[in-house]
């Protein structure tokens, strides 16, 4: 497989993890957080980055991964 | 003693797999699994800090002190993966992947830009990367574990809020099916 072969199934496993996130995700819990964790969990939400999603939380990483678990948004690796 | 009795673990496996009933399976698949300095410093609940505290004391876990060619190699890949047009690394990460590299040891991660990363850049291309998907299917077939496959990676999902990839899944379970 070519580099841009493989870079094209791994983006197409984002989208794909990217809808599960989007669909199963607790939009009300999203929605009743403060402006920065909000934006923090639909950041996750786009991109499956932990790490700097929970910066833009101004969380450690697993405070952040509790979020997660609270808003319902799956960690598909 | 073989490199393949040692791995070493990053923060985004530590964190969920600390959560999970049958976690101690680590243990029996690798004689030392080593955790970066880097890792330690980034595991902060109560339930993950006295596990990985209590198997620090019982030698199942080991420090990893990252040394100056460990952190260049990883300062390396780190900028490798990032010309590439999807999630790149991060250092700590990156910091376990180029131990891989260096000391033939499994790197175990839940981190998509590691795994990326060992697909596209070709000097990984030798480094064994294992996800808990991976562990698991390992301690089935090894016999370390008995029970339906099935209903051990739903307790695993149900335990962390992971979610195995459902292809991934049903592959290892067709492949473990008729041994249970």
């Amino acid at each position: 497989m070519s580099s841009e072969e493989k870079i094209e199934k791994w983006r197409e496993l984002e989208e794909e993890a990217r809808e599960i996130r989007r669909r199963e995700a607790d939009w009300e819990f999203i929605e009743s957080q403060n402006p920065k964790v909000r934006a923090a969990l639909k950041f996750y939400i786009e991109t499956g980055d932990i790490r700097l999603a929970s910066r833009i939380a101004d969380m450690n990483i697993e405070e952040f991964r509790e979020l997660l678990r609270s808003a319902k948004i799956p960690v598909i690796v | 003693m073989s490199a393949e009795a040692f791995a070493i673990a990053d923060t985004c496996f530590l964190i969920d797999w600390a959560s999970w009933r049958h976690r101690d399976l680590l243990f029996e698949l690798f004689k030392t699994v080593f955790v970066p300095e880097s890792v330690i410093k980034e595991i902060r609940s109560e339930r993950t800090v006295e596990w990985i505290a209590n198997s620090l004391a019982s030698g199942s876990l080991s420090l990893f002190t990252e040394t100056p060619d460990v952190i260049s190699l990883a300062r390396d890949l780190v900028e490798r993966s990032k010309l590439f047009p999807i999630r790149g690394l991060d250092l700590p990460e990156a910091i376990c992947l180029a131990v891989g590299k260096m000391r033939n040891y499994t790197v175990i991660t839940e981190n998509r830009g590691a795994l990326m990363a060992v697909d596209i850049l070709e000097e990984l291309s030798s480094v064994r990367v294992w996800r808990s998907l991976e562990l698991i299917t390992e301690g089935l077939r090894r016999g370390l574990m008995r029970g339906d496959p099935r209903v051990i990676f739903a307790e695993y999902e149900g335990d962390t809020g992971h979610r195995f990839p459902k292809r991934d899944l049903e592959v290892v379970l067709l492949e473990l099916g008729g041994e249970d």
